[in-house]
C-alpha cells in the first residue's frame, strides 16, 4: 500500500491547479479510508444523536405539547418517576414480552419444520420457497388489512368453522377482535403468518449449507435418520438457530403496525404493545416529556437485550470464522 | 434385525416394495403439509385481491362469496381519479373518490431517492470498513445496533427535532422557520439512517468476495483510486448492490410508524393512506381499501421473487456460508 502512496505523492510534482492538488490530498490512503466514514457518521449525528440528545433533555421538562415549548420549566427526574409508577407501562412492556414470545417460539418451530420438509423435497422445490417467502415481502399494514377481512363477523374462518359450531347452538359469527384473548392471539397469529417465513429462510440457508459427505459417512456407519438428525443436522445447524432467535426477538419487541391496523390496543387495553402504548401517550395524549422519559426507559431495557444479542452473533461468527481456519 | 439367510427372492422384493411403499408415504405427507402452508400463505392475499373487486354489497356478506359474483373495477376507479375537478361531496361514502396518485408518487419518491442515497454512501462505508478496517474491530457490530433499536424510540425525538428545533435554529441562523416536519426531505432523511446499517451489512458481504489483490495490481499499474473503483470493484459488486437497493426500497416501502409520525396531512405514504380508511370517520370501506393493498403488495411481491435467491446470501449475516 506505501508504494501506491508512492506513486500518488511522486506524481504530486509543482505545477497543478488547486483542484488537482486537492484531489491528490484526498487520494490519499490515511484521507481516502475516511471519506465516506464522515459522510455516515455526520448522517447518524444529524438524524439520530442530536434528536436523542434533545429527548434527554425534554425528559427533564415538564412540557405538554399544547404549551409552547420556550416555556416549560425543567422538573427533575419527575416524569421518570411517573413513568416507574405507571401500570400502563408495565402492562403493555409484560404484553409486548408474552407476544414475542408466543409469536418467536411459533415461527422458529414452524419455519424450522418447513425448512426441513422443503429441502427434502425433490420435486417443486423451487415453487414451495417462492410461495412460502412471498408473506415477508409484504407490507405489515397490509397483512393487518389482510386480516382484519378474515377476522370480521361474517369473515371466511367463521364460515369454515360453521358447521362445527352450529350443532352446539352456537353462533358462528364469532367476532373474533371484541374479545381479549382471541384478539391477542389473533395478533399473535398475524405475526406468525407473515415472519415464519423468515424464519423459514434462514433455517433454509442452513440447510443447503450442510455438508453433504459427513451426513452420508454417519449413514454408512450405521446411524439412524433419528440419530442423524440430533447428533450431526442439529449442531450444524446452530448458527442459524442463534441467527433467527436473535433477529426475529428483536423485531418482534418492536410490534406495531398490525396492532394499529388489527385491533388499535384494544378491547380495552388487551393488545397494546409497548410500542402502541408509547404512540399512543404521545400523540393522543400529547405527553411529550413522559413520552421522552419513558423511550429512555425503554432504550435501557432494550439496550441490554441488544447487547445480548450482539454478543451472541459476535460469538458464533468468531466460532465460524475458527472452523473455517482449521 | 438381519435377513435370514434362506429368505425366498419374492420376500426379499416384499421387503424392498414395502420400503418404497413407506418412502411414498413419508413423500405424500411431506408435501401434504408443505401444500397446506402455502394455503394458508395464499389464502388472505387471495382474499384482498378477490375483495378488490367485489361490489359494496359482497364485502361483508354471509355467508362470505369466496368468488365475487358480479367482478367489478369499481373499487379501483374510486382510487385512480384521473379527473380532479369534482371535488364536491359524493351522496355516499363508497361513491366518494380517493385519490391515490399523491401517495402513489410520494411513496416512489421517497422510498426510490432515501436508497439510492443509503445505497451509496453504505456501499463506500463497506468498501473503507473491508479494505481499511475503518473505525476499528466492532465497529460493523455498532452499525448493527443502530437498526436494533425500537423505531418509536426513534420517532419521538424525531417529530420535536423536525418540528421545533429545526425551526428554532434555522430562524435565528438564517431568518425563516424552516421545519423538515411533514416534508419529503425530513422522512427521506430518517429512511436513509434508518437503512444504512442494512445496507452496510448486505454490501460488506458481497464486497469481501471481491480478492483484495485485484485492486493492488490496478493499483500498482498506475490506477488512480477513483479509477479502480469503477473500472475494478464496481462491475464485480454491481449486482450485489441491484439486490440491496431493491431489499432497502422494500424495506422503506414498508415503513409504516415514522410516516404516520412526521409526517400529517401533506405528505401522505401508502401504508399511511391504508390506514386512514381503517378509522372510523372515514367508514370501513374495505373495497378501496383491498384495491389499495393489492396495489401496494405486486410491486413488492414481483420485486422479492427477482432477489429471492440473493436473499438467503444477505440474510445470513455472515455466518452461513456455502
Amino acid at each position: 500500500v506505501s508504494e501506491a502512496n508512492a506513486i500518488a505523492s511522486g506524481s504530486a510534482s509543482a505545477k497543478g491547479s488547486t483542484w488537482s492538488r486537492f484531489g491528490r490530498w484526498l487520494a490519499q490512503e490515511r484521507v481516502f479510508r475516511l471519506i465516506p466514514f464522515v459522510f455516515v457518521e455526520a448522517v447518524f449525528v444529524l438524524v439520530i444523536i442530536i434528536p436523542f440528545l434533545l429527548m434527554v433533555y425534554i425528559s427533564f421538562l415538564k412540557w405538554r405539547a399544547n404549551r409552547p415549548f420556550e416555556q416549560a420549566f425543567l422538573s427533575g427526574f419527575d416524569n421518570y418517576a411517573q413513568v416507574l409508577t405507571a401500570p400502563g407501562f408495565w402492562a403493555a412492556l409484560g404484553r409486548t414480552f408474552y407476544f414475542a414470545g408466543c409469536a418467536v417460539t411459533l415461527e422458529l418451530v414452524l419455519g424450522f419444520v418447513l425448512a426441513m420438509l422443503v429441502a427434502r423435497t425433490v420435486r417443486g422445490k423451487g415453487v414451495y420457497i417462492t410461495i412460502l417467502l412471498i408473506p415477508m415481502m409484504i407490507v405489515p399494514v397490509v397483512v393487518g388489512y389482510n386480516f382484519t377481512m378474515l377476522y370480521i363477523d361474517s369473515g371466511p374462518i367463521n364460515q369454515l368453522l360453521a358447521p362445527f359450531l352450529e350443532p352446539f347452538g352456537i353462533n358462528p359469527r364469532i367476532r373474533w377482535l371484541s374479545s381479549p384473548t382471541a384478539a391477542q392471539w389473533s395478533v399473535i397469529f398475524s405475526d406468525v403468518w407473515q415472519w415464519t417465513s423468515l424464519t423459514f429462510l434462514i433455517f433454509l440457508s442452513g440447510f443447503s449449507a450442510l455438508p453433504k459427505q459427513l451426513i452420508n459417512a454417519a449413514r454408512v456407519m450405521g446411524a439412524s435418520p433419528w440419530q442423524i438428525f440430533w447428533r450431526v443436522e442439529l449442531p450444524l445447524l446452530k448458527p442459524a438457530i442463534v441467527i433467527a432467535v436473535v433477529i426475529r426477538s428483536m423485531e418482534a419487541l418492536k410490534l406495531f403496525d398490525p396492532v394499529v391496523l388489527l385491533t388499535a390496543g384494544g378491547p380495552g387495553t388487551s393488545t397494546q404493545t409497548i410500542a402502541f402504548y408509547l404512540w399512543e401517550q404521545v400523540w393522543v395524549f400529547n405527553k411529550f416529556s413522559f413520552g421522552a422519559a419513558a423511550s429512555i426507559l425503554l432504550l435501557i431495557i432494550f439496550a441490554s437485550l441488544i447487547f445480548f444479542g450482539i454478543y451472541l452473533l459476535v460469538r458464533q461468527s468468531a466460532e465460524v470464522a475458527q472452523q473455517r481456519m482449521s | 434385525m438381519t435377513a435370514p439367510a434362506d429368505m425366498t427372492r419374492e420376500q426379499a422384493l416384499s421387503a424392498g416394495a414395502r420400503n418404497t411403499r413407506r418412502q411414498r408415504l413419508r413423500t405424500i405427507v411431506r408435501h401434504a403439509i408443505l401444500i397446506a402452508w402455502a394455503l394458508v400463505v395464499l389464502f388472505p392475499i387471495y382474499w384482498m385481491v378477490a375483495t378488490s373487486f367485489k361490489e359494496s354489497g359482497e364485502w361483508v356478506a354471509w355467508p362470505p362469496h369466496w368468488i365475487p359474483h358480479e367482478p367489478t373495477l369499481k373499487n379501483y376507479s374510486q382510487i385512480f381519479v384521473f379527473d380532479t375537478s369534482q371535488k364536491g361531496v359524493a351522496r355516499e361514502a363508497t361513491e366518494q373518490p380517493f385519490n391515490v396518485w399523491g401517495p402513489l408518487g410520494d411513496s416512489l419518491l421517497i422510498c426510490t431517492l432515501s436508497s439510492l442515497i443509503a445505497l451509496l454512501l453504505g456501499t463506500f462505508l463497506a468498501y473503507s470498513i473491508s479494505r481499511f478496517n475503518v473505525g476499528g474491530k466492532h465497529f460493523r457490530h455498532a452499525i448493527l445496533m443502530i437498526r436494533m433499536v425500537p423505531p418509536i424510540v426513534i420517532a419521538i425525538p424525531l417529530l420535536m427535532y423536525y418540528a421545533i428545533m429545526i425551526p428554532l435554529a434555522t430562524e435565528t441562523v438564517l431568518g425563516t422557520r424552516i421545519s423538515l416536519f411533514d416534508t419529503r426531505v425530513g422522512l427521506s432523511a430518517i429512511y436513509i439512517a434508518t437503512t444504512l446499517p442494512f445496507v452496510i451489512w448486505m454490501m460488506l458481504t458481497f464486497i469481501e468476495e471481491v480478492p483484495y489483490t485485484l485492486e493492488h495490481a490496478a493499483r500498482m499499474m498506475g490506477a488512480g483510486r477513483m479509477y479502480t473503483l469503477r473500472r475494478v470493484v464496481l462491475p464485480l459488486v454491481g449486482s450485489g448492490m441491484v439486490v440491496t437497493f431493491l431489499f432497502v426500497f422494500i424495506l422503506n416501502w414498508a415503513e409504516f410508524l415514522l410516516a404516520l409520525t412526521l409526517t400529517h396531512p401533506d405528505v401522505v405514504t401508502l401504508p399511511v393512506l391504508l390506514n386512514k380508511f381503517q378509522s372510523a370517520s372515514e367508514g370501513r370501506l374495505f373495497g378501496p381499501q383491498a384495491a389499495i393493498g393489492t396495489i401496494i403488495t405486486i410491486p413488492v411481491v414481483v420485486l422479492g421473487m427477482f432477489i429471492q435467491k440473493h436473499l438467503i446470501k444477505g440474510f445470513s449475516f455472515g455466518t452461513i456460508r456455502k
